[in-house]
């Protein structure tokens, strides 16, 4: 029990991880808090339905589909949206309203276009590309179904998310340091106004990175209907609250940070269901108000929020 | 003299039903909440769609009869949406009573969202006319003002489930039990229900596993492992829709078969879970039998038939699933039609005597009304059934309990 609540903490984890990932994006270059985050990965969720409903695209290249169209629905957004908020006096404060407001304006949509019940996509779906790739690298058929992992079985979806989660946080990792555009983002992080009085196009910096912010998010809605039981147009505002403990764990304005933040309330939550399982949706606002209280500043507080 | 006397009796009813006629109020309010959105929102629409219905069907033939003023008057609806939030149907129930003065109070549908009903209406003397709130500690002997319509009251859900897993479960095998429900009023008390039936059986039956999880659970991978470990010979989960699709497909999803397993809501929402978690993952699984399937002989109000092809006329473009709730919102309505019929005022103590008073005589789509006596839903049946796919891989939903109702043979272990 201890070992499998072990390992299924730390595949969940790694989905918080992805889910969180791009809010702490857009909080460390732009901070601003979007509050519509957990929106655009019900959003993301949607497409793949969609995607899955009418054209029977499996989940697999879903993500990259909802990943690409995301960040190109960001920029035009962000250039609509975050320049005004940030010439106010406190962009920070604002953007909790405006993005609650973006946030209700998505829902009430959704809800008109898709209705208010659950929705899914069969569970064998990622099971399936799961086998079709391990296929290729062993050479033979190889049998859809849960993976196992050092002797214990998880749903493939678990696997699946895992991957394209550790997948992700090496994209941003890269992204970040080894691109020309990743050093420009980092110098925003790090201080928005000398990037600007360096000549930084720091509009263009933050666009991009507020498009791959949501593009994060829509990438880890694909995964929702497999690892949230199913999907409707409400479950926006528990997903940013969770992302956002998570983002907090780890270090706001840190995306790295997030791998941490994501693991720890990962293998917290499931060690929370193994042993009290009716406190265990407690947890996300018990370590939120733990970290603010001992380490306001994340678990690996300034270091990369001032890259 | 007689003759006179007959006169004067008939002449002084009708200037009565005349003078009635005349102060009867233009308009019926009836006050109640939805759930456009969030975690109750699919198992409300539905109640909520059946309810308009009726007032729909009602207000084209010129209203309902209300005898207090022997005459039809026209139902005015005036909804709120709580969006799934207690402090906001709290806020909005009150808003009906004092801001609305409505004349008739309905609760949102569930345990959850008619939780914060039950004390407002009492407070404010208002007979609560609960929908599907079947929490068993919503009807005690010192409330006069709430009573039960379409769903039964959530400690007697399980007693066909029980009754089967404590007089036949021993002989096919079955003494470990594992339990894992939501905790609320809906569910914990069909949890605590089964407990009691259990140990009051002296069956050699036990729980093994006994657990409760916050209702916006969304995961039980962990969980299911948990159960595993225990080595149970039944699985029960109790749950609303959301989190039985959730559990359904994690059980699919993590290769588990367990070799009985029972959920609610695949007999009650059967085309919301047959969409979600698929008829693969749903062959074999054991639920309650609702009106959906069990053909009643109504005496009142539209047949199952008649229903179902009056609510897939109104509602073809919707998004909202017919199922056991959909049934259950048209219920209600039947219900408040019969009581305004027979009540001989708008007062609520006055509504809640009509209603009373139909307890076991009215029969509708949806089985037997009758109440307890603390306006508890008795009349209705839920029968253990076991869905079963045929060769063209169509579910069908087996009665298998009580023996008296079953219309098949149980499929135990699960293949």
């Amino acid at each position: 029990m201890f070992t499998y609540s072990l390992m299924a903490g730390v595949l969940f984890g790694l989905y918080f991880t992805l889910i969180g990932l791009g809010l702490n994006l857009v909080f460390g270059v732009m901070r601003i808090v979007n509050l519509a985050h957990g929106d655009f990965l019900m959003l993301g969720a949607f497409l793949a339905f969609w995607l899955f409903t009418l054209f029977a695209v499996n989940p697999v290249p879903a993500v990259a589909i909802a990943f690409v169209a995301f960040v190109i629905v960001g920029l035009p957004l962000y250039y609509l949206l975050v320049p005004r908020l940030l010439r106010a006096k406190d962009p920070e404060m604002l953007s909790f309203i405006l993005f609650f407001g973006l946030s209700q304006v998505i829902e009430a949509v959704t809800t008109i276009a898709f209705g208010t019940s659950e929705r899914s996509i069969p569970g064998d779906q990622l099971g399936r590309a799961i086998a079709a790739v391990a296929g290729v690298f062993v050479g033979h058929k190889v049998e859809t179904g849960p993976v196992e992992l050092l002797g214990q079985t998880f749903p493939a979806a678990w696997v699946a998310s895992g991957i394209v989660s550790g997948f992700a946080v090496l994209l941003v990792y890269l992204y970040l340091y080894r691109t020309r555009l990743g050093y420009l983002t980092r110098a925003v992080m790090d201080n928005r106004d000398e990037a600007i009085a360096t000549g930084i196009d720091v509009h263009r910096i933050s666009a991009v990175a507020f498009g791959i912010g949501l593009g994060l998010a829509a990438a880890a809605g694909v995964f929702a209907p497999f690892m949230l039981g199913s999907i409707t147009p409400a479950m926006g505002a528990e997903v940013t609250v969770t992302s956002f403990a998570v983002i907090v764990i780890g270090s706001l304005g840190n995306p790295l940070g997030t791998v941490l933040g994501g693991v720890i309330y990962g293998i917290s939550y499931m060690f929370m269901q193994s042993y009290y399982s009716s406190w265990a949706n407690l947890l996300p606002y018990v370590l939120l108000i733990a970290i603010l209280l001992v380490r306001p500043s994340g678990l690996l507080g300034r270091r990369v929020r001032r890259a | 003299m007689i003759r006179l006397s007959v006169f004067a009796a008939l002449l002084a009813s009708i200037t009565t039903a005349g003078a009635r006629a005349a102060d009867a109020p233009a308009e019926i309010k009836l006050g109640t909440l939805y759930a456009s959105s969030g975690r109750y929102a699919s198992i409300s629409m539905p109640v909520h769609d059946g309810l308009k219905l009726w007032i729909d069907q009602k207000n084209a033939e010129g209203g309902v009869y209300v005898k207090a003023f022997d005459k039809k008057i026209p139902i005015k609806l005036v909804a709120y949406d709580d969006q799934s939030s207690t402090a906001t149907a709290a806020t909005l129930y009150n808003q009906l009573i004092t801001q609305d003065k409505v004349d008739i109070l309905v609760a949102d549908s569930g345990s959850v969202l008619t939780s914060v009903a039950v004390p407002i209406a009492r407070d404010h003397k208002m007979f609560l006319i609960d929908q599907t709130g079947t929490g068993a500690n919503f009807f005690t002997a010192d409330n006069p003002y709430v009573a039960l319509m379409a769903d039964p009251i959530s400690s007697i859900w399980p007693k066909p489930l029980a009754d089967f897993l404590t007089h036949d479960g021993p002989g096919l095998g079955i003494k470990r039990i594992a339990m894992l429900y939501a905790t609320n009023d809906f569910t914990g008390t069909q949890a605590t229900a089964v407990r009691k039936f259990i140990k009051e059986s002296n069956s050699g039956v036990e729980l093994v596993f006994d657990e409760g999880v916050p209702t916006e659970t969304s995961n039980y991978t962990v969980l299911l492992n948990n159960i595993r470990a225990s080595n149970p010979d039944a699985v029960l989960h109790l749950g609303y829709a959301s989190n039985d699709i959730a559990f359904l497909r994690n059980v699919q999803d993590s290769g588990i078969k367990f070799k009985f397993l029972f959920s609610i809501y695949p007999g009650i929402e059967t085309e919301l879970l047959e969409k979600n978690v698929g008829n693969k993952a749903l062959n074999y699984v054991f639920t309650y039998v609702t009106s959906m399937d069990i053909a009643y002989k109504n005496e009142f109000g539209m047949s199952l038939k008649e229903y179902s092809d009056a609510w897939h006329k109104k509602y073809a473009d919707s998004h909202v699933e017919f199922g056991f709730n959909s049934i259950a919102g048209y219920t209600t309505g039947l219900v408040l039609e019969k009581g305004l019929a027979t009540a001989d005022s708008l007062e609520q103590l006055e509504l809640r005597k009509a209603i009373f008073s139909l307890s076991g005589k009215l029969k509708t789509l949806d089985g037997t009304f009758e109440l307890d006596a603390n306006g508890g839903q008795i009349g209705e049946l839920t029968p253990l059934g076991q869905f079963i796919a045929g060769e063209d891989d169509h579910l069908k939903l087996v009665t298998v309990w009580p023996h008296e109702l079953a219309n098949g043979k149980l499929v135990y272990p699960r293949p």
